[in-house]
């Protein structure tokens, strides 16, 4: 085989190596007839009414973000910080909208000053869907300190939270996340894995 | 050409309360901003921030991308301003039609004592011009609001006038203590927000609500 023609066929080979992986990602969390977890959490948020989404990007959430900003049942608001795009989200609430904060776990880190003096004392129930970086399952080395430092800073702002279980369906972990901020009239945090978001 | 002091922030709430129609929306930021606009004029389509410096324009962002039906007027602060800056970029992004921000430019960090901001003399409309809130304007005087806020307000789109203002310093005392719980739910009553039915009776949603 002439060495352009091999370059090429190795070319090819990679490529689909990486489409490959990619499909069985998706499909590997809970076996071949798994629901793809992405899909599910856009499909909740409709069937639940949520109707803005306010977001600073993450790596793993730029596909899912797009597919936001393409849904027609939903307005997609890019903001420049976390703690601004916390007050978009008091402020769409407060017109009466349900919404959806997207970002990533460092967000919860530099946005404390509006959870305290506005979001939590003003009583607003906020759905946050945060990307857990920085875990075991996500050794980046730029993250980790973020990973480590995430839940208990949400304990210390007091800030109901959970940890998406990767065995279950995540449309109702969404879903009960969104009860709970309503009902408790409270912000509340779901961390969500790869998986969860990753288009 | 402005000679002397610049006018007051009264002066300037007084410009506001006589042109602004009943169903205009109003935002305001902490400390005077709030306090004294109660004074001014308190009804239930006020909204005030108290603390949370900078967040009355993100916050007022959300609220007019939410109710596209109403027209929403934001005062924010200079130092509230500098604070999340990036606000401005987003709000020139978003864009919304049913948006006025006006700027109180009195240079100080009225809220905290009057401490000098980093920088005082910015040219606040050149900045929103440049974040895509065309038409963006200075006024320096009370009189000029007046028109230029019917102007803003009787124009589909997002519009910005920035207030040279006189420091006030002395904390202005409102009719009524602020609760802020007690201020979201009657303005979301006043714009008939619909309410989330809990889920024990039958809920776990909004209420439809016809507009």
């Amino acid at each position: 085989m002439p060495p352009n023609s091999r370059q090429q066929a190795i070319s090819r080979l990679v490529s689909l190596a990486r489409s490959l992986d990619g499909t069985f990602r998706r499909l590997s969390c809970n076996g071949m007839n798994a629901v793809h977890r992405p899909s599910e959490i856009l499909e909740t948020l409709k069937r639940i009414g949520v109707t803005v989404a306010v977001t600073v990007p993450d790596g793993w959430l730029g596909e899912f973000l797009v597919r936001i900003e393409e849904a027609p049942w939903i307005s997609l608001v890019r903001a420049t910080h976390e703690e601004e795009a916390l007050a978009i989200s008091c402020g769409a609430r407060l017109g009466g909208a349900r919404t959806a904060l997207v970002i990533q776990n460092v967000g919860l880190l530099s946005m404390g000053a509006g959870m305290v003096c506005l979001a939590q004392r003003y009583q607003f129930p906020l759905l946050i869907l945060a990307s857990y970086r920085g875990t075991p399952d996500d050794p980046v080395f730029y993250h980790v300190p973020k990973g480590r430092a995430t839940e208990p800073v949400l304990r210390g702002l007091g800030l109901g939270y959970a940890v998406a279980d990767r065995g279950r369906p995540i449309g109702p972990q969404v879903e009960s996340a969104a009860t709970y901020a309503e009902e408790g009239s409270c912000p509340f945090v779901l961390l969500l894995g790869r998986e969860d978001v990753q288009w | 050409m402005v000679t002397g002091t610049p006018p007051t922030r009264e002066a300037y709430y007084r410009a506001m309360a006589e042109t602004l129609p009943p169903e205009i929306l109003v935002v305001t930021s902490l400390g005077n901003a709030s306090y004294l606009w109660a004074v001014v004029r308190d009804r239930p389509e006020n909204f005030y921030v108290e603390d949370a410096m900078g967040l009355a324009l993100p916050l007022a962002l959300g609220l007019a991308v939410a109710r596209p039906d109403r027209r929403v007027v934001v005062v924010e602060g200079d130092g509230g301003l500098l604070m999340h800056m990036g606000g401005l970029i987003t709000v020139g992004a978003a864009a919304p039609a049913n948006l006025t921000v006006l700027l109180i430019q009195n240079g100080v960090h009225a809220a905290s004592g009057g401490q000098a901001l980093t920088n005082a003399g910015l040219d606040f409309a050149a900045l929103a011009s440049a974040s895509g809130l065309k038409g963006a304007r200075n006024i320096e005087t009370a009189d000029a609001l007046a028109p230029a806020l019917a102007e803003a307000l009787g124009t589909p789109g997002l519009s910005f006038i920035a207030l040279l203002t006189a420091p006030d310093l002395e904390v202005v005392v409102p009719p009524a203590g602020f609760d802020p719980v007690v201020t979201k739910r009657r303005f979301q009553d006043a714009i008939e927000a619909p309410r989330y039915v809990q889920t024990l009776f039958g809920g776990g949603r909004l209420e439809e609500r016809q507009r």
